[in-house]
């Protein structure tokens, strides 16, 4: 029986629910852009003021489906800010865009809602709703200009690879429920690990690989980034990504997946496969948008270090390297993708890396973002990145993963390279201005990335206060 | 206080040459000239209270950074750091010169890029916190890899690149072996700490040691460098600017023998012990292959670099040598080559803005062309060369003469390098300036601008050379001193 | 594993589906050995029937069709939701009235949403701008 503690628990949910019902009934009366933006801020400002009200009741498990814990919150209050950020690149981006921008910020509502519930999830149920939530959503939203051949094409790509990466996952979800009669993460752990159990959780593992474009199923990952239209790809590379992530961990730490070691074994092939092909891959790629869609391949195969060493070090420290890892992660790939968002002249993106020569020159202040983005994804300590590696650093050292880790200094090494090398296009003589993209300048968008760079900076040098936070977020 | 004091006022000029740049292009140069005299200025009172009866530390600045892993800004200074911090500033002061007319665009960039890699090298050498120590030790990299890549010479990009990926690799590697001392650290007494002194003691067993060990050693031996992992240093001081080769050869190569002497040694005694006969070696080599290297080069620039990297393997093998006399000659070394490897850098900058080239084979001559210019190449070359009265030669003396005692036969070795020292020096001088001269040539000599640099440092390799007892005494305390932490609680002065 | 045990009672099903396989594989390949190919202009033409056909197989079905037909799909699967309550009415008291009352609202706003941004619509485009023209 759910009752107002609950209810009080999942605020951040419902608000974001009601938001995204109020946005839709808002558009059905009459379309406008502004008042749906003002709605969608204001109901993500609202959630996001509600969370500590919400920490104060945690943990809390609210129907079998959801654990409302301080871990699921500071994701839920990370993807909402990131939500904000996007919905506020959004409105520039489709307002000279699109004829209807208006269902972008209601298919970004959804979209967290399906993140909030990842975050929380501690069923199979739970799981598969969120991540459906989350990645339908996504479906539409990468396909919004419909007139594009590149964006149709990448929505159905990731349209119907998703659809049969989700196949597996029930597949496996249903291999693990007819071992063991039960869909909770936490019976899990009891459970001795049969041959079913362990066929069931590879095929869920793989069906989460695909969504968080690990090697070998990254396929979709270049075109996806690069069809959707910029904005889109920020939401995609960190909410998305950061969700199932998030969630991979509890199910890890809550099911005890570190103690069948051919899982940790197909993690850590998974891993190193991802930092090793991410970063070759990267090496030769001139577009802009494809070229972070390599290094987020390579950042979630680093990533995966947190999630193996988690079933040696203990829980709360994994989730804590996690979330600042996230967090760093959120707002770099966010300020990188802003400042192209920014750049885009409204009749295409500025993609190419000859877009970039010269910018700064042209246009000094994206340039800085962007350079100062680049770095952090680099991990040039004063930047957010520094920090995340070093957690990865550490708990890598805890979990004793040298060959992992081994393959960390060299994936950043090759990632050196090509994080410097658009770093160096920009800071060339620009050779002719009249090809250059022009910034429209919106002021929220650029707002935005004032803040995103006061972040990057202030996560790398001071990151005493949000550690003391994550600390708090501890994963039981 | 004073010790944030010297590296906030570079960052500081940084941002405002940048900012200056805009009203008025002249005002970087003098902006930065400024930053650099008032650190000169804060190290003074340093120079009077650095005596052996104040103890090996002169100054300690600690404050709570991340207390969740135990890292603090702790911030230190003793005899060592202080001749290295002065050797900087100094240098810093010769790049500034020697980019005076050299440097004709984005003179605000250049200038801020050029201020914080020096706030970064104080910081490296002022650090006693690891984690802070490689901030620094990363964030110095990021303006030099600007300064060769925007300001260099025909292949700068892959220089620049090049460069970057070298030392921030091996940085990783050393960032590593950081975190996982300090988690053995943690095993053996529940706290995290990243503070030098706090480490200094830790426990480790044989094979850890030798594996943590490696990861700073390979990180210092890159930017000292040691022969296997050179190749970055010949591409990055040919392509760099003038200003630019001044402080990658006068300073950034001095933070990888610092980090050796200060670090790895005191750090992990047994392993360095075991160590050693391989590090002598390949100091050994270094001197031999970087001299025969250097003697095989028509290119000016890269001739002087590797040189240096002779004069470096004279370092590694006085290091590791492990008695003080040695120590105390590597210490010399140091300082003596960041000054005659500035002047050389100058020299073949004034050159190569004079004639567009920096070919020996297209020079030849100058020496009726340009006599002052010509008379302090000489100068610094039989510097270089390790002539008797002149600063290096103190160094090369003192680290063979402490070496000997260790091992004999490696410092039999490392004396050749006393032999090819002076052919590569003189080749030089001789393809150069003496010679054929080609055609009359119309340009003008050293102006009065580079002339005062040249007799700053001309100046302090004499002095250096006639009467380096100051010197040594400085640097005794903090070398003959056991490290330790008691020393180290002593308050500010 | 009383699983196992269960399979063993499939036997019959699984022979005859393999007998099924065995005859189609059958009378696949036999063709293949007996005949002889010859390709003239009207052996690929069908002649059974004796008509020639016409025109394309694939019908091309107005786009308003698809909407209309996976709303219907849409709104049809919720209503089984209503369906589970309605069974167990009595245990989920009035909270599950409130759940279900929200769940029908939501469904209703959708409906709103659905029906005044034209979805709905049966008409084309040109036949919307010929009506407006008539008003």
């Amino acid at each position: 029986m759910i009752s107002a503690v609950d209810l009080i628990a999942l605020l951040p949910l419902l608000i974001l629910t009601g938001t995204a019902i109020l946005a839709m009934l808002a558009i059905a009366i009459r379309r406008n852009h502004r008042l749906v933006f003002l709605l969608t801020v204001a109901g993500l400002l609202g959630a996001l003021a509600l969370v500590p009200m919400a920490a104060n009741m945690t943990p809390r498990t609210v129907t079998p489906l959801l654990l409302v814990d301080r871990y699921a919150l500071v994701f839920t209050a990370l993807a909402l800010a990131a939500g904000l950020v996007v919905v506020c690149l959004c409105r520039s981006y489709f307002g000279v865009r699109a004829d209807q921008p208006e269902e972008v910020y209601l298919l970004i509502l959804t979209a967290l809602l399906g993140a909030g519930v990842l975050a929380a999830g501690r069923h199979f149920a739970s799981f598969f709703l969120g991540l459906e939530t989350l990645s339908v959503s996504l479906f539409a939203l990468i396909a919004y200009p419909y007139r594009d051949e590149r964006a149709l094409e990448a929505g159905i790509k990731y349209l119907v690879l998703s659809g049969a990466a989700s196949g597996f996952l029930v597949f496996g979800m249903a291999l693990v429920y007819a071992d063991t009669g039960t869909l909770e993460f936490s019976a899990l752990i009891s459970a001795s690990s049969t041959l079913t159990i362990i066929i069931g959780t590879i095929l869920i593992v793989a069906a989460v690989s695909f969504k968080l474009s690990l090697v070998p199923f990254h396929l979709w990952t270049a075109d996806v980034y690069q069809g959707a239209p910029a904005p889109v790809t920020a939401f995609l590379a960190t909410v998305s990504k950061g969700a199932v992530f998030v969630l991979l961990l509890r199910y890890a730490v809550a099911g005890g997946l570190g103690q069948a070691p051919a899982l940790v074994n197909v993690l850590s092939l998974l891993a190193a496969l991802s930092m090793l092909a991410g970063n070759l891959l990267a090496l030769r790629q001139d577009n802009l948008k494809r070229l972070l869609a390599y290094s987020s391949i390579a950042h979630m195969g680093y990533l995966l270090i947190v999630l193996v060493a988690g079933s040696k070090v203990s829980g709360s420290f994994a989730a804590e390297a996690l979330l600042f890892y996230l967090a760093a992660y959120f707002v770099t790939t966010l300020a990188a993708f802003g400042t192209i968002t920014v750049l885009s002249p409204s009749d295409r993106e500025a993609e190419s890396l000859d877009d970039y020569a010269g910018l700064f020159h042209s246009h000094p202040w994206p340039a800085t973002v962007l350079a100062s983005a680049l770095l952090s994804l680099a991990g040039i300590p004063l930047t957010a990145g520094f920090v995340g590696k070093f957690y990865l650093f550490a708990a890598g050292g805890l979990g004793e993963l040298w060959t992992l880790l081994a393959l960390l200094v060299v994936g950043s090494g090759l990632g050196l390279y090509y994080y410097v090398r658009v770093i160096f296009q920009m800071a060339k003589p620009s050779l002719d201005i009249a090809g250059k993209p022009t910034a429209p300048a919106p002021l929220e968008a650029h707002l935005v990335l004032v803040v995103l760079l006061v972040l990057l900076f202030g996560l790398g040098v001071y990151p005493g206060g949000v550690i003391d936070l994550l600390t708090m977020a501890a994963l039981r | 206080m004073s010790l944030a004091l010297l590296i906030l006022v570079l960052v500081a000029g940084g941002m405002l040459a940048l900012l200056a740049d805009r009203r008025d292009s002249a005002l970087p140069r003098w902006i930065a000239l400024i930053a650099l005299i008032v650190d000169g200025a804060l190290l003074a009172p340093y120079f009077a209270a650095a005596t052996s009866e104040n103890g090996a530390w002169l100054d300690n600045l600690r404050w709570a950074w991340i207390p969740r892993f135990g890292i603090g800004f702790h911030l230190a200074l003793d005899g060592l750091s202080l001749l290295l911090v002065a050797l900087t500033v100094l240098l810093g002061l010769m790049a500034v010169a020697a980019s005076w007319s050299e440097i004709k665009e984005r003179i605000g960039l250049f200038h801020a890029n050029l201020l914080w890699t020096l706030a970064g090298v104080l910081g490296v050498f002022l650090a006693l916190d690891l984690f802070l120590f490689f901030v620094f030790w990363e964030v110095m990299i990021v303006p030099m890899y600007f300064l060769i890549a925007l300001w260099g010479h025909e292949n700068r990009a892959y220089a620049a690149i090049k460069f970057f990926l070298f030392t921030q690799v091996s940085g990783l590697l050393m960032l590593l072996a950081m975190v996982v001392l300090v988690l053995l650290h943690h095993a053996k007494t529940a706290i995290y700490t990243f503070d030098y002194f706090a480490l200094l003691g830790t426990k480790l067993d044989p094979d850890a040691a030798l594996w943590l060990m490696l990861g700073f050693f390979i990180a210092f031996a890159v930017k000292l460098p040691a022969v296997p992992l050179h190749t970055w240093l010949p591409d990055a001081h040919t392509q760099a600017p003038t200003g630019g080769s001044v402080i990658l050869a006068g300073v950034l190569l001095k933070t990888g023998a610092y980090g050796l002497l200060r670090f790895v040694i005191p750090l992990f005694p047994s392993a360095t012990l075991d160590f050693a006969p391989t590090a002598m070696a390949l100091g050994v080599f270094s001197i031999l292959y970087g001299g025969m290297l250097a003697f095989a080069q028509s290119d000016l620039k890269r001739l002087v670099a590797y040189s240096s990297i002779s004069h470096m393997g004279f370092v590694l093998v006085g290091l590791y040598a492990r008695n003080a006399l040695a120590v105390q000659g590597a210490v010399m070394t140091l300082l003596a080559h960041g000054l005659s490897a500035a002047a050389l850098f100058m020299v073949a900058g004034a050159l190569q803005e004079r004639l567009h080239t920096r070919e020996m084979g297209r020079m030849g001559g100058l020496w009726s062309d340009v006599p002052r210019l010509a008379a302090i190449a000489l100068f610094f070359s039989v510097a270089a060369l390790g002539l008797p009265g002149l600063g290096n030669f103190v160094g090369e003396f003192l680290v063979l003469a402490g070496a000997f005692r260790a091992t004999p036969t490696i410092t039999a070795l490392a004396a050749l390098g006393l032999i090819v020292a002076p052919v590569y020096s003189l080749i030089l001088i001789q393809r150069a300036f003496h010679g054929e001269r080609m055609k009359p040539r119309r340009i003008h000599d050293m102006g009065a601008r580079e002339i005062t640099a040249m007799i700053c440092l001309i100046a302090a390799t004499l002095a250096m050379g006639l009467y380096p007892q100051p010197l040594i005494e400085i640097a005794d305390a903090a070398i003959s001193a056991k490290p330790g932490p008691m020393v180290a609680e002593r308050s500010a002065p | 594993m009383s699983d196992f045990v269960q399979v063993s009672q499939l036997w019959p099903l699984i022979g005859y589906s393999a007998a099924v396989l065995v005859v189609i594989g059958a009378m696949l390949a036999i063709p293949r050995f007996l005949s002889h190919e010859r390709h003239a202009r009207y052996t690929e033409e069908p002649f059974e029937s004796g008509v020639v056909p016409v025109g394309d197989v694939r019908v091309r079905l107005a786009v308003q069709y698809y909407p209309v037909a996976i709303f219907f799909v849409i709104f049809d699967l919720e209503a089984i939701f209503i369906f589970a309550w309605a069974v167990a009415f009595r245990e989920a008291g009035w909270l599950g009235y409130l759940e279900m009352l929200a769940f029908i609202g939501i469904l209703l706003a959708s409906l709103v949403y659905l029906w005044r941004i034209g979805a709905l619509d049966w008409r084309t485009r040109r036949q919307r701008l010929q009506d407006s023209f008539l008003d």
